[in-house]
């Protein structure tokens, strides 16, 4: 802890706020004042010059019956719920690395996990969208070999009837509407998180051998070793990184931007709140209505971060 | 009794479906590495007889390199500008800080301490129109200082947070020693924190590091000119041209991976625990 100190020998040390204020301004200047001015403009017809024009709450009342920003809400209630699943696999290889006997082995996972984090995120996402592409995609041609896509086809046919996968045309991933969604979800497959994994391997690292050769003794399955020692250990970890991606996923919209551009791919199908925002900004110039839009989000991501500090508390 | 080796064989009986299951995924998940690199060789030819297997290397078209190279190495250029600079100022300011939070108890400590911390709870999406106007009120759009300097100021909160812990756990005695010796609180920082916060200085560096190197939405917003492209945005670039040979591409991407890759290689240790610290800052 700090060391406690009188006002008078405070005044002495006058020079330590010095150091302060570098930080101080920085974190003001581009922090703060953006999300001011935010809530300034959002009541503003503004399009990003010194010319403004106070309309209320016009923006908000047209933010509340834009379809567009209602269908985005919707998309990225979707992607929520899919990285909750998409959790899942970095969860159970975290754990099957750690019951595994061999610690070299356990070492050698760990640095072959932590391996594609050395290439950029930018260039594993071009490279999926490489992989999503009609002609060359290996997500195509794997469907094909493995006979996968008659089932779709047949799938189409029977229950969706959406008429996109068809046997004689290779499946249009970005660019057929009905697809935008599942392509979304689908993209980096198998959902490794090599921090994910890291972060739960770290968790578990506190249970002894002994732990488990105990459960053995007793006859306790795979399963319920992993209900009753693993996961209530790795708790913590697994709700953290579960407010962090829901946090992430709602304010994030670089995925859409770089696969679908910014008007969302096709009819709009892919488009997420934060894009939305960022098209009526930079693609419209309707800054004001593009703040507007911003600190809705803002707010709503606020009152889960509020729930959640209130109700669901994560021990330490 | 098992003999040892028996012992051995029996474990590693036991872990084989585990050992399958990881490998398996581990295989899907370096694919696209794979993709990469085999496909950077490549011209059309070869990508359009074979784009699955790799070619012997006597097809290789080292051609694709050189267009890589010539491509992307101005925009890895600003970007190490970018992200180095920006990660100096970052942890320079972010020590002093730290050190004034961790130091004493000052009139008003725990005021601006909130101020910082409330930082975390708010997030970032509605600041990136507002952020763009500022920048342009302050003549910075199109430059390369925007981006250092609006990285200065996010990098602020979790380097600060991080390093006030680690400068509270410095025994008082040196502080004190330090200060019958005269030194000043500059002084006291750099000959007392620097030495003792050296790791974690180190890991946060990397972090810094990786999360700049990684932006590529406010390069995208502020950068005109292509002199000053960052990697990000000259990917972006690079992947809307229409006339696609995949080879070069493929190849320009994995230019752009390798100062990742030459720095990984150096710092495997550091980057395997400065991503556990990560984990660890909620």
């Amino acid at each position: 802890m700090a060391q406690p100190i009188s006002y008078r020998k405070a005044l002495n040390e006058w020079p330590l706020y010095l150091l302060v204020i570098p930080s101080l301004v920085a974190v003001l200047t581009f922090s703060y004042f953006p999300v001011l001015s935010a809530v300034y403009h959002s009541f503003f017809d503004w399009r990003g010059g010194d010319a403004k024009e106070f309309i209320g709450f016009d923006n908000f009342t047209r933010a509340f019956s834009d379809e567009q920003l209602r269908y985005s809400f919707f998309v990225i209630f979707i992607l929520v719920i899919a990285n909750v699943f998409k959790m899942i696999p970095s969860i159970a290889v975290a754990v099957l690395v750690h019951r595994l006997v061999s610690e070299n082995a356990q070492y050698y996972y760990r640095l072959l996990l932590v391996l594609p984090m050395i290439v950029p995120g930018l260039v594993t996402l071009f490279i999926w969208k490489f992989f999503l592409d009609p002609n060359f995609g290996a997500l195509n041609a794997f469907l094909d070999i493995t006979g996968l896509k008659t089932l779709l086809i047949w799938l189409d046919q029977t229950f969706l009837h959406w008429g996109v996968f068809r046997a004689d045309a290779p499946i249009a991933w970005l660019s057929q509407p009905k697809l935008i969604i599942p392509s979304l979800i689908i993209w980096g497959f198998p959902w490794i998180g090599a921090t994910g994994v890291l972060i739960f391997l770290a968790g578990l690292q506190s249970i002894g051998t002994d732990v488990y050769e105990a459960a053995e003794l007793d006859g306790v399955g795979p399963l319920s070793k992993f209900f009753y020692i693993e996961l209530p250990l790795i708790l913590t970890q697994v709700r953290l990184n579960l407010i962090l991606m829901v946090i992430g996923t709602l304010q994030g919209f670089g995925l859409q931007l770089l696969l679908l551009g910014d008007s969302g791919g096709p009819e709009g199908a892919g488009m997420v709140p934060g894009l939305w925002m960022y098209n009526r900004a930079f693609g419209a110039g309707e800054f004001g209505y593009a703040c507007a839009i911003g600190l809705m989000l803002f707010v709503f991501i606020l009152a889960l971060t509020w729930v959640n500090n209130k109700f669901i508390r994560v021990q330490k | 009794m098992t003999s040892p080796k028996d012992n051995k064989s029996q474990i590693w009986k036991k872990d084989l479906p585990k050992h399958t299951f990881i490998l398996l995924v581990l295989l899907l998940e370096l694919f696209p590495l794979y993709m990469m690199l085999q496909i950077s060789v490549k011209n059309n030819v070869t990508f359009n007889a074979n784009q699955w297997l790799p070619i012997t290397p006597d097809k290789w078209e080292w051609g694709n390199f050189v267009f890589g190279y010539n491509l992307i190495m101005p925009y890895v250029a600003n970007t190490v500008f970018v992200a180095v600079t920006g990660t100096v100022f970052t942890l320079v300011f972010a020590v002093f800080a730290a050190y004034f939070f961790a130091r004493y108890k000052m009139p008003l400590s725990g005021f601006l301490w909130a101020v910082f911390l409330l930082i975390m709870l708010i997030p970032g999406v509605a600041n990136i129109v507002p952020l763009f106007v500022l920048l342009k009120n302050m003549n910075l759009l199109n430059t390369l200082w925007a981006l250092i300097i609006v990285g200065i100021a996010g990098g602020q909160v979790f380097a600060i947070f991080i390093l006030r812990n680690f400068i509270e756990d410095i025994p008082k005695d040196l502080f004190e020693a330090a200060e019958i010796d005269g030194a000043s609180h500059l002084q006291q920082v750099i000959n007392v924190v620097l030495p003792m916060c050296a790791p974690i200085i180190g890991t946060l560096f990397i972090l810094e590091f990786l999360g700049k190197w990684n932006d590529f939405l406010l390069p995208l917003i502020v950068l005109r000119d292509q002199d000053l492209f960052t990697i990000g945005v000259g990917l972006i670039y690079l992947d809307g041209e229409y006339n696609k040979d995949y080879g070069k591409i493929m190849a320009a991407f994995f230019i752009a991976s390798l100062p990742l890759i030459i720095i990984f290689m150096f710092t495997m240790k550091l980057f395997v625990k400065g991503l556990s610290a990560g984990a660890l800052k909620g």
